[in-house]
């Protein structure tokens, strides 16, 4: 356990940016021959590209045919540039809203975004398509498409065809493909009995991070269909799977959409709603008398927030089931409309059953989702959400949720100063450079350059992620920090060198740092010039903070919870 | 709206629409629920619950309408929403000649699994697209004949005949429910039976 050296000894120097970069240092206190050679190369490439990953960059500066029946207004809105954090109702869901009026004849094309951003008009033969970024592809074992991100399912029966021969071929010989790496291109397999599925990227993420987006796919599928839709393909191999999954491209959309924003894609936890322990109190108790009344699973949900969530004795709900319930409700516009009621299958609890979940929005962000195994159920949950709603308006709590939803966010630069650390016997230099980075850090993010944090509680399932500072204020600097943490999360879950301990690293974009205990893991992101030592001391700072806040930012008291961390489906 | 109409009994109603994938079925309930139309309606999922009221004269009656969804995944779970139901409106695309054919098959399976009670009405939506009209209205009037449909072309998006579909229905029930009461005992809504409500539990 050799001390890693300082990448960085003297941080007061003001060094040029690429100085800094090239002296990348990839880091693990357990010694960092240990790292997967993901991090010891140095191929983050900081160019627009990263943003185009999801295509849309590349179509708007085409600008050809193809692209004007969208607008690049909606586009922005979805994943330009846009300050605002990333919601469904960024989705042009709000202007599916102003427009539901009376008999407007030139209605907003933004309600066409599903379809639009499909590119329904391309193929494997159109240069447009081949250029995309990322393309996500579920098809049967017989080659049949099933779901293809761009392009139209139908013209990509030949491309289908080639995937599945890929796959066939090696499994004639006895063995599983898991990925094929061609210049900057991967291809990601996965195999779920008659059901592939392939991601092919040039977004330089991991394969462990491309797999796990692979397996929230199909885990969708089943939300939507249950796994008992392989009995089809049991009494006819050629059976044709896509119209089953008719009007569902949105969901799948934005479940992509979400491996680019969505900590819980890869983090396998869930985020709360910061709230005041007795607000959140209230609201539990009401779901909890529900829960006892014969509902399974009780979720009241700000977007894509838990504020509160029960569950009947010994049933236990999954993060992954959460997020990707979470998903198809507020990426289905049916669900805002009225109550709902509709048979959902939550694959991590049974991936053979349909439940029924009762849907209702109390407001524009706000819903309650009730899960019954009983298809008559109907009628009691619609009492049951009436009192729930009582309760809720009695205690203020959607009004506190409206509030929390603008104020109670957790910001670096509101990280309290931690006394002790004053104190602390420590060389007077170093006691300087923390005042000095403290006062030139300030604008730019929280002291000793902290720009970002998530902390992930390990027994609760649960995570909580500060804001963005200004400096990382863009869509396309969050994205590109996102995947820096998915990537720094697979190398330190990777089976074959980990799990590590802590690792810090430093590039010309920040200075990451990563720190696994047995209850928790923390992953900050500093400024790049940011001090180590420092960086660490604000690790630790940070991680007092969550725990004084624990009560807000964290729902306790869910023994319905899944406590336990479960990779992936097993029994495949 | 006319819950306050004094003194008159509330009458519950179920209705269920039944339809291909993009008829218009939510349109149609939109239209009649909130007076709204939305040019590119997304797919239902599952069934949406609303609720409206109808004054027909001195009566009222409440709807609790299901607006199923077309989706062929969902057809398996149609008979939870039309059993028991005391309407149904079978939906189709004037423009799209398979979505007739596939109506036709949801008033089979209405006739043969349903309950013989139910009022059927058959809606050719889309009337404001004459010019690309798949299904003459002289066929479906006569299809809707041979099978004791009422039938109306509506038009989700204009309005038109839209709030007329719902009003005829709720004659039909009130008028039905008159002639089945001397003999006693007709109940109009019949819901799951460990959720029995009389239809006139609610007063006004």
């Amino acid at each position: 356990m050799d001390p890693p050296p300082n990448p960085n000894p003297n941080p007061t120097d003001a060094e040029p940016q690429a100085e800094a970069g090239a002296r990348l240092a990839a880091l693990s206190l357990r010694g960092g021959r240990d790292l997967p050679p993901d991090f010891e190369i140095h191929e983050h490439h900081l160019d627009d590209d990263d943003d185009d990953d999801e295509g849309y960059l590349t179509a708007a500066s085409r600008g050809g045919s193809s692209t004007c029946a969208w607008k690049g207004l909606r586009d922005d809105d979805r994943d330009g540039d846009d300050v605002s954090p990333p919601s469904p109702s960024s989705s042009g869901y709000a202007g599916e809203r102003g427009s539901s009026l009376d008999d407007d004849p030139d209605p907003e094309p933004a309600q066409d975004w599903p379809r639009d951003k499909k590119h329904l008009d391309e193929d494997d033969a159109s240069s447009s398509w081949r250029k995309r970024k990322k393309h996500f592809f579920i098809l049967s074992n017989s080659g049949k498409p099933i779901y293809s991100r761009y392009g139209d399912e139908h013209k990509l029966a030949g491309f289908s065809a080639t995937l599945q021969a890929i796959i066939s071929f090696v499994e004639n010989s006895g063995d599983h493909i898991k990925f094929v790496r061609s210049g900057k291109h991967q291809i990601v397999f996965l195999v779920k009995g008659p059901i592939y599925l392939v991601c092919i990227s040039c977004t330089e993420e991991s394969y462990e991070g491309l797999r796990g987006q692979l397996e929230l796919m199909y885990g969708q599928l089943l939300l939507i269909l249950t796994k008992s839709v392989n009995r089809c393909f049991e009494k006819n191999p050629k059976f044709d799977m896509a119209p089953l999954l008719g009007g569902t491209d949105a969901v799948f959309l934005s479940l992509i959409h979400a491996f680019s924003w969505n900590p819980a894609t890869f983090l396998h936890a869930y985020t709360c709603l910061p709230l005041a322990q007795s607000t959140r109190q209230a609201a539990s108790a009401v779901l909890q008398d529900i829960a006892d009344s014969g509902v399974l699973f009780a979720l009241l949900m700000c977007e894509h927030k838990v504020i509160s969530l029960v569950g009947a004795q010994k049933a236990t709900l999954h993060p992954d089931d959460i997020l990707l319930l979470a998903n198809f409700i507020l990426s289905s516009e049916s669900f805002r409309t009225s109550e709902s009621f509709s048979p959902i299958c939550l694959p991590r609890y049974n991936p053979m059953a349909f439940l029924y979940a009762y849907v209702h929005f109390f407001d524009e962000h706000t819903y309650v989702t009730l899960l019954t195994t009983r298809s008559d159920a109907f009628y009691d949950l619609k009492d049951s959400r009436t009192r729930i709603q009582n309760v809720l308006l009695k205690s203020n709590v959607l009004t506190e949720v409206q509030r929390s939803l603008h104020e109670s966010a957790l910001h670096v630069e509101d990280l309290p100063i931690d006394p002790s650390s004053q104190s602390a016997s420590q060389p007077q230099s170093s006691r300087d450079m923390s005042s000095q980075s403290l006062s030139s850090e300030m604008a730019i993010g929280g002291p000793a350059g902290l720009w970002h944090f998530i902390y992930k509680s390990v027994y609760l399932d649960q995570y909580v992620s500060s804001e963005f500072p200004s400096s990382i204020s863009n869509r396309k600097q969050q994205k590109r920090l996102y995947k820096a943490y998915q990537k720094f999360y697979a190398s330190m879950h990777d089976k074959a060198t980990g799990p590590h301990k802590t690792q810090f690293r430093r590039d010309e974009d920040y200075v990451l740092f990563c720190w696994i205990t047995q209850d928790f893991e923390l992953y900050a992101a500093f400024n790049p010039l940011a001090d180590k030592s420092q960086a660490i001391k604000m690790c630790n700072r940070v991680c007092q903070w969550v725990r004084d806040l624990e009560n807000e930012i964290f729902v306790y008291g869910g023994s319905a919870l899944s406590w336990q961390y479960h990779h992936c489906w097993e029994g495949e | 709206m006319a819950a306050t109409a004094g003194g008159n009994k509330i009458r519950n109603a179920k209705l269920v629409l039944l339809g291909d994938v993009g008829a218009g079925k939510s349109s149609l309930v939109l239209r009649f629920v909130k007076g709204q139309f939305i040019e590119f309606q997304e797919s239902t999922i599952g069934a949406a619950f609303f609720s409206q009221t109808l004054a027909v004269n001195d009566e009222t009656v409440k709807f609790e309408i299901w607006d199923t969804a077309g989706q062929e995944r969902y057809h398996s779970l149609a008979p939870m929403y039309y059993r028991g139901a005391a309407a149904a409106i079978v939906v189709y695309d004037i423009t799209n000649a398979a979505s007739f054919t596939r109506a036709k098959k949801w008033v089979q399976e209405l006739q043969a699994q349903g309950n013989p009670n139910t009022i059927m009405a058959l809606a050719g939506n889309k009337a404001d697209l004459v010019e690309a009209r798949q299904v003459p209205a002289e066929e479906a009037k006569a299809y809707a004949q041979e099978n004791g449909l009422f039938f109306m072309e509506t038009s989700a998006k204009t309005a038109i005949n839209v709030n007329d579909v719902f009003y005829e229905i709720a004659k039909k029930l009130l008028q039905g429910q008159q002639v089945q009461n001397p003999q006693g005992g007709m109940v109009l809504n019949q819901r799951p039976p460990e959720r029995m409500v009389s239809s006139s539990s609610c007063c006004a």
